[in-house]
């Protein structure tokens, strides 16, 4: 019983967040452009709209369950991160998980699209996927050359026992172990799909974008587990890198100082295309990580 | 007649099997001049002979379709002796003589194709004998310094002589799993063999290669630490061996995603994957070889089911471009699964036990403190996605793209029945990745006297780094993927199937049937302008062999201008020869 | 009144049944005598081993002093003696059972194998320099006359070049033999052998040097083999199975025989005969690889074994040597093997032309896969006896931590592999449009003719697997051989 309400808890927990988090930097975006921008809830009104709409049209039966795998991999992906710390709520099934499987839980989503899309024929979708799963090749090698350099700082895969080893403020991995921080920053802001590097499933690429074909109850889906996704990957840094949280509310105000810190650089820099993205993260996010590499573990001076 | 030859040969292929259930107790052949060959079953050579006892009759089954082939049932069962002699070999003449007999009757197996050009096969007889000639290299150094053929630590040697024998039966061992730049032969081979016997090539013989690496360390008195030193606190042979492996992987995962053709795909994919098992080895600990014999057991399973469901394609279909595709799903619906089982553990996801393999090996790099050689792993294994879903976009989503695979039918159930037991096997394996380290894994470890990783329970894979557990990951994902599926057909309104396969969004126009709607080759197109990637895939050792088959060529026709066909010459070459060596002679005896 | 199973018997019978042949014609016994003699020999033969390994039988026949006939019969000639008559019985049981060309089946052709055959034994089993140039000449002279036998251009081309270069080779060894009979005044080996390290060392190089070019033509070493490809092409293919089998054998045999006799200290010629040896081994194997006509390959093959065989030998260590003899008697059954596959595929697509013989693996089934049998065994690889002979070698060299021949011999096994399988792969190869208009010409052969053929496969076979079988009879050539001292001792021992 606990445990499914505990489950239950964090996906709704997860939903709101998401809602928000994003109703929020429609604002904030707007406001940046010098605009009025729509309500903080536009986009759960957005999603309802979605799920609600009386006709979808499908593809064959793959096209219909790609986006519940994707679903499914989200929900599975927020049950398997820890949203507290030091508490019997919000830990979902973390405890029978590890980082590494988590990182790995976060591909199952671009994987069943892929396959959804693949089925519906159009190759527009198809090329979108295909610069989306290139971008991931970019961006996955210094992101979790990053958490790498935690894992070894912690000598463990879990999240659980990364989180209990910060205890205070300056034990946050954040001061502790920066060039870490450093090196999945941008990765991350990519892993959420986010300006600058959104070139895959951007607003002005629709039409070469991996949602092209999806519309009605399936866009709803598609749309409802982006927001879970992005707050679990939110939360999965917060407990990497800033101690995680004991309550809920120091959970958002965590998160939402993070949100607010990739949101400022997303709108801050132009676009990249794909290949110039994958190459810049391994340029740039991927050397510093050497350079970490380096620093931390060949020349070890701290320890 | 015929069906009593395909029950003899089916039963052959279950040789391994028996063996490896029955065995007793060591036998010993005396050859000559004290050589004596000595067979036994350890638990190294068990796990070897596991996978060759899963793969032999799955292999097999496919084989006996159609008319009966006498010789190529025969070259088998040779070929399924020469693997049985490899493993059970005890002293280093057993382990060639069976490691030579695999690699000839593989290649008159090879011949039978009709694919097979001179070229292909010249590559993989020429490659595999150089493979050969260096282990046999490698051996005759041990003996010249032990004094012996049993395969055992070398009590006393310097540091050069080890040196020189690790490179020499580590170049063997390489060539065989495909390293580059010595892989060449591995597309090309794979491409030409019969569409079944590729399964067997990729997923068996190769692991032959990884058997002889998992042995290397053990010839020497601290393994691989004892042969360069240390570095980075590890054996710095080590680290030699592992950044093979990884770059390896890379540049074939990259190759690999640039293929048109499904089989030669899968043979980069192959020499990928192989080469993270090489990496794992590099690295030695107990962690690192549990997930390389994983990652061999995954992999083994994981090329066996994508090509014989490949071979059941091509047998249908006619085609192996992934051009010539598209759209089989409907009309293939097992082989949609398969692959896509495939290519999930292929790519390492969660829960398939593909997931277990890597995380063990990604651990045993954390723990060695070996990032950069994790971070280029995973490199290669994210790019491993794309490839992955080239294989199962192109040929099976999209629209057909030949009259062929528009009519297409399913396989025949010889094909249908390993697919479907291989899949069964992995999914088991994804749940239960515990069952398997306990079962499978420990036994070997502690064969090689390492320490054994244990699991709590068969669910949970458990290392010190943390672990997970498959039962519950598959439970919490099966759960809420069928609340998800669910909670959709319950809300309001409709689902209406598309009216044909030209309904598209389609940039305001309207596709028809002549609009190339399949995007099966061009996929990974794009990559060549990252200026790394194109680098990769503008490189190539095709130029450099050909180079060397011609420069060998015309040293043979220069010195074939030799043999001249008068006899004046010969005589007077005599003479010559004659008088010149006299004076020489003489002129050094001091006269 | 009791037969004496003496050595001269290998000598006398076949000359005796050779001079007879008027008699076996009229009696239509041609075939099965020449198959009775040589396997009869053999089992004679066999039978000795027991008395040999007790101690080398000596006999000596005396016509006039110095002149005589001085046969010894030791474990090393015992070995060849086993190795020629059964190569002789497969040779006869192939021209016999197979549908063969008229003039291999005549008078002429049955004179002068069993002449071949006595030369080539009484090469082996003699003592006396003299006789060793009389039967190095009737080995010869029915060599040239048998290459010639189809008397059409390419024959009698053949035979020609044969006999020019092959009496060039006998006048360097007659020579030799003068030279030594001036300075010693002795032809018995033995007593030659004993004299030899009296005479000024100009002299003895002057000696050695016309030796090695006689014998090294004959033994087809390599600035001494240019005519070997052309002979072999030449002549039948089943007469080549004969050179490559028996007569070379014979010459290395009397070549190393005469290099371990006479010298005392074998590390003079140790260097070159490792060297001409890897020499012959290379270059042989380097341009076998452009070959396109099936019987030069196969002569460029058997020049990288002899050259393989010549370097084991040189190095006279007892593994060496004994691999050396074992790799003799395999070489042998292999080389008939493939020459006699070569004669069928000749009789049937009557072209041994690369290009002609594509996809004959697919009508010729039985054959190509003897074929590619002896291609296994000649190539070394296990379970085929080559590989065991090649072992014994190679671990000859490395328990002498002597390396330098194993790469070469590894690296020239490595390229014989190339063009081998280049073969076999267009034996198999399905590509129909690649295939000979004019192929299948000839008859089909009858199922007998592979029975020799399937023979020499099984004991390949066997001798792979359980070497052990042989492995005193080599071990005690190779002793023997080495054992210079106590060859002197028993010869000149017998002799007061």
């Amino acid at each position: 019983m606990h445990v499914i309400l505990d489950a239950l808890a964090m996906i709704g927990l997860s939903y709101v967040m998401g809602f928000l988090f994003y109703g929020f930097y429609r604002q904030f975006s707007a406001r940046v452009q010098r605009r009025w921008g729509p309500s903080i809830w536009q986009n759960f009104f957005d999603n309802m709209k979605f799920l609600l709409k009386s006709e979808t049209l499908s593809h064959g039966p793959m096209f219909f369950f790609g986006p519940m795998i994707i679903a499914a991999g989200a929900i599975t992906t927020v049950l398997f991160v820890p949203f507290l710390k030091d508490s019997d709520w919000l830990q979902g099934f973390s405890h029978s998980g590890n980082l590494i499987l988590i990182v790995y839980l976060l591909v199952v989503g671009p994987l069943g699209n892929a396959l959804a899309v693949g089925s519906s024929g159009n190759p527009f979708g198809v090329m979108g996927v295909t610069r989306g799963l290139t971008r991931l090749m970019g961006l996955e090698v210094p992101f979790f050359l990053g958490l790498a350099l935690v894992m070894l700082q912690h000598e463990t895969t879990s999240v659980h026992a990364i989180m209990a080893a910060q205890d205070g403020i300056a034990q946050w991995n954040l001061f502790t172990n920066p060039i870490a921080f450093m090196v999945i920053l941008l990765p991350f802001i990519a892993s959420q799909n986010a300006s600058p590097f959104d070139v895959v499933g951007a607003p002005v690429e629709v039409y070469a974008g991996p949602r092209v074909e999806f519309g009605g109850r399936l866009l709803g889906v598609l749309m409802t587990q982006n927001m879970m996704m992005t707050i679990a990957k939110l939360v999965l840094v917060v407990d990497l890198f800033m101690g995680g949280a004991t309550n809920i509310f120091i959970l958002i105000a965590k998160a939402f100082s993070l949100f607010l810190l990739t949101a400022a650089i997303s709108l801050a820099f132009p676009r990249l295309k794909t290949e110039q993205t994958v190459d810049f993260f391994w340029k740039v996010p991927l050397g510093l990580g050497v350079l970490g590499v380096v620093a931390t573990v060949w020349f070890p001076w701290g320890a | 007649m015929s069906l009593i030859v395909k029950m003899l040969f089916l039963a052959v292929s279950l040789s391994p099997a028996l063996t490896l259930l029955v065995w007793g107790d060591a036998v010993a052949w005396p050859l000559l001049g004290g050589i004596e060959l000595t067979f036994d079953l350890n638990p190294v050579s068990g796990f070897f002979m596991l996978l060759l006892a899963l793969g032999a009759p799955l292999v097999a089954l496919p084989m006996l379709r159609g008319a009966h082939e006498g010789p190529a049932y025969g070259l088998y069962a040779l070929l399924l002796l020469g693997m049985q002699l490899l493993l059970l070999a005890g002293d280093f003449i057993g382990f060639f003589v069976g490691w030579e007999i695999m690699t000839w009757s593989s290649y008159l197996l090879l011949l039978r194709s009709e694919r097979s050009d001179l070229e292909g096969a010249q590559s993989y007889i020429l490659f595999n004998l150089a493979s050969a000639f260096l282990l046999l290299a490698g051996i005759l150094g041990f003996y010249s310094l032990t004094g012996d053929f049993r395969i055992e630590a070398l009590a006393s040697a310097g540091p050069a002589e080890q040196l020189i024998l690790a490179a020499l039966f580590g170049g063997a061992f390489l060539i065989k799993v495909g390293t580059l730049p010595l892989h060449i032969w591995v597309p090309r081979a794979y491409d030409q063999a019969p569409d079944t016997f590729s399964a067997f090539l990729s997923a068996l013989m190769s692991k032959m290669g990884i058997y002889g690496l998992v042995l290397l360390p053990t010839l020497f008195p601290q393994g691989l630490a004892g042969l360069l030193g240390s570095l980075l606190n590890g054996p710095a042979a080590g680290y030699i061996l592992a950044w093979i492996g990884v770059i390896t992987s890379i540049i074939a995962t990259f190759k690999a995603i640039s293929q048109e053709d499904m089989k030669r795909l899968l043979a980069y994919s192959s020499i990928a994957q192989v080469g993270y098992i090489t990496t794992a080895i590099g690295v030695g600990s107990s962690l690192a070889l549990g997930g390389a014999l994983f990652q061999a057991l995954v992999h083994t399973l994981v090329k066996l089911l994508l090509f014989i469901t490949f071979a059941g394609i091509i047998l249908q279909t006619g085609q192996r471009r992934f051009n010539d595709l598209g759209h089989l799903i409907d009309r293939m619906p097992i082989a949609f699964f398969a692959v896509l089982i495939g290519i999930i553990g292929l790519a390492g996801m969660p829960p398939l036990p593909g997931f277990a393999a890597k995380y063990l090996i990604f651990v045993a790099l954390i723990d060695a403190r070996w990032l950069l050689l994790l971070a280029a792993m995973l490199l290669s294994s994210t790019a491993a996605f794309i490839y992955c879903y080239k294989l199962i976009y192109a040929p099976f989503l999209g629209h057909a793209n030949s009259p062929e695979a528009k009519a297409a039918t399913e396989a025949p159930w010889p094909y249908l029945v390993p697919q479907v037991m291989l899949m069964g096997l992995l999914v088991l394996l994804g749940i239960f990745p515990g069952l398997a380290i306990e079962l499978v894994i420990d036994p070997v470890l502690i064969g090689l006297g390492m320490a054994a990783l244990g699991a709590p329970s068969p669910g949970e894979l458990a290392t010190a780094y943390g672990g997970y557990d498959g039962v519950v990951l598959m439970s919490v994902f099966g759960s809420a993927f069928m609340i998800v599926t669910g909670l959709f057909f319950l809300l309001r309104g409709r689902m209406r199937r598309a009216g044909s396969a030209y309904d598209l969004s389609f940039a305001g126009e309207v596709p028809t049937a002549e609009t190339p709607l399949h995007y099966g080759a061009g996929m990974g197109r794009e990559l060549r302008r990252i200026p790394l990637v194109d680098w990769i895939l503008s490189r190539t050792t095709t130029r450099f062999q050909a180079g060397l088959t011609r420069q060998s060529l015309a040293a043979s026709g220069l010195l074939g201008g030799l043999y001249r066909r008068d006899p004046q010459t010969w005589i007077l070459l005599a003479v010559l020869l004659f008088a010149v060596a006299l004076t020489l002679m003489l002129l050094a005896g001091g006269l | 009144m009791e037969l004496q199973l003496t050595p001269v018997w290998f000598i006398a019978l076949p000359l005796l049944v050779a001079f007879a042949s008027p008699l076996w014609v009229r009696l239509q016994l041609l075939m099965p005598l020449l198959f009775a003699v040589p396997l009869l020999l053999l089992v004679l033969a066999i039978s000795l081993v027991p008395v040999v390994r007790a101690a080398p039988l000596l006999e000596t026949i005396v016509i006039a002093p110095p002149l005589g006939i001085h046969l010894h019969l030791d474990a090393a000639a015992l070995v060849m003696l086993i190795l020629f008559n059964l190569a002789g019985a497969l040779m006869a049981a192939f021209l016999w059972l197979g549908d063969t060309e008229p003039y291999l089946r005549g008078r002429q052709p049955f004179i002068l194998i069993m002449l071949l055959i006595t030369g080539c034994t009484g090469m082996v089993l003699t003592g006396d320099l003299f006789n060793l140039y009389v039967f190095l000449e009737i080995a010869g002279v029915s060599a040239y006359a048998l290459s010639a036998l189809r008397r059409d251009r390419g024959a009698l081309e053949a035979g020609l070049k044969y006999l020019i270069i092959g009496s060039v080779a006998a006048v360097f060894f007659l020579f030799a033999v003068v030279l030594i009979y001036l300075q010693t005044g002795q032809l018995n080996m033995a007593a030659v052998a004993s004299d030899f390290a009296g005479i000024p060392a100009p002299m003895q190089a002057l000696i050695g040097l016309l030796l090695l070019v006689g014998l090294g033509i004959k033994a087809e070493l390599f600035p001494f083999n240019f005519w070997v490809p052309d002979i072999y092409r030449g002549s039948d293919p089943a007469t080549a199975a004969l050179f490559s089998g028996i007569l070379v054998k014979a010459f290395i045999f009397v070549l190393f025989h005469l290099v371990f006799l006479l010298l005392a200290d074998p590390d003079v010629a140790r260097a070159w005969l490792m060297g001409l040896g890897a020499l012959t081994m290379l270059v042989a194997e380097l341009v076998a690889l452009r070959q396109q006509d099936l019987r030069r390959m196969l002569a460029y093959s058997s020049l990288g074994q002899v050259g393989l065989i010549v370097l084991a030998l040189g190095f006279a260590s007892e593994a060496t040597t004994a691999g050396a003899l074992f790799h003799m008697v395999n070489h042998t059954l292999v080389k008939l093997l493939l020459f006699f596959v070569a004669a069928l595929m000749l009789r049937r697509v009557l072209s041994l032309r690369l290009g002609d013989l594509h996809g004959i693996g697919h009508r010729m089934p039985v054959a190509t896969g003897l074929f590619v049998l002896g291609s296994l065994a000649v190539l070394g690889l296990p379970p085929l006896s080559g590989f065991i002979s090649k072992l014994w070698i190679l671990k000859g060299f490395a328990a002498a931590q002597l390396f330098w021949p194993i790469a070469l011999i590894l690296l020239a096994a490595l390229i014989e592999a190339a063009y081998y399988f280049r073969w076999i792969k267009v034996f198999y190869d399905t590509d129909p449009a690649k295939a000979h208009p004019g192929i299948m010409a000839g008859p089909v052969q009858g199922a007998p003719v592979y029975l020799p053929l399937l023979l020499i496969g099984g004991l390949l076979l066997l001798f792979g697997v359980a070497p052990f079988l042989l492995e005193v009879s080599f071990v005690e050539g190779a002793q023997s051989l080495l054992a210079r001292e106590a060859t002197l001792e028993q010869v000149l021992g017998a002799r007061l």
